[in-house]
């Protein structure tokens, strides 16, 4: 597991705890849960930034490329995803679609990290 | 609760009288609309996979994953729908889910020589945190709360 992979494993528990907290606590998405994924995002942007960069430095990917890349866009369309379903229903339960977005984030890095090693 | 009900009549309005009450789209509908589009998004892309590369390795596990995607993609969309046919789709899709997960999920316990090879089902979800046990559960849940029959 490398930096990349310990990046998401924080921000993706704490975009998850504060969005799970804000459900329980009956609060409609705020500026808190929404950043707080957006913050994810942000995380994976420099996740494929920095893969970008190492390719064209000339680090192999040891398993399938493609494979690699897909898990990447696919989980950088989950946040947007989720943020723009949570602004078409304002209720406590899309904190708990918001806080799906880390732990999947999590999930799918942890899988990016074992394919490219 | 409270949110929800606090929220009926404003959307009542808004719809049409033709079955307001009868979607499962939204509240805790939500959430798990959310956590079935993410497993048939992975689901459908690890069973493309195994099969455009590896098919002949085991051709029976790959296509119950494919089936497994399958059923998982109607369940999404099913679910986001409105009314009672989509609502009888959704019922179908969980069952058979509920009864995928179990069966493979046995199958792969007692008899490993046939079921070697990993798919969403096997050794009842494991690999991805048992939430493929829980959700057809938590579905089937979900739905017997907004049947289309109770009047609200």
């Amino acid at each position: 597991m490398d930096a990349y992979f310990y990046i998401i494993l924080v921000v993706g528990l704490i975009s998850t705890g504060t969005c799970l907290l804000a459900g329980i606590l009956k609060k409609a998405p705020n500026d808190v849960t929404i950043l707080s994924v957006a913050a994810v995002e942000v995380a994976l942007l420099v996740y494929l930034v920095g893969s970008i960069v190492r390719v064209i430095a000339g680090e192999p990917i040891a398993g399938e490329a493609w494979e690699f890349w897909g898990y990447l866009a696919t989980a950088m369309l989950l946040p947007p995803a989720a943020v723009y379903w949570s602004i078409l229903e304002r209720t406590r339960w899309s904190n708990f679609v918001l806080a799906a977005v880390g732990v999947t984030a999590l999930v799918m890095a942890a899988r990016m990290n074992q394919i490219w090693y | 609760m409270k949110n929800q009900n606090s929220e009926a009549p404003a959307k009542g309005a808004a719809a049409s009288a033709t079955g307001a009450k009868n979607t499962r789209n939204t509240g805790p509908g939500r959430l798990l609309i959310a956590v079935y589009a993410v497993f048939a998004i992975s689901a459908t892309a690890r069973a493309g996979y195994q099969i455009l590369t590896k098919f002949s390795e085991a051709p029976l596990a790959y296509l119950l994953s494919a089936f497994a995607a399958l059923v998982y993609v109607v369940a999404t969309v099913s679910l986001a729908k409105p009314g009672s046919t989509w609502f009888k789709v959704s019922v179908a899709a969980v069952l058979v889910e509920l009864v995928g997960v179990l069966v493979v999920g046995a199958l792969s316990v007692f008899d490993s020589v046939q079921f070697p090879h990993e798919t969403v089902w096997s050794l009842f979800g494991r690999g991805y945190g048992f939430i493929p046990l829980l959700l057809p559960i938590l579905g089937l849940v979900w739905l017997y709360r907004r049947r289309p029959s109770l009047k609200a």
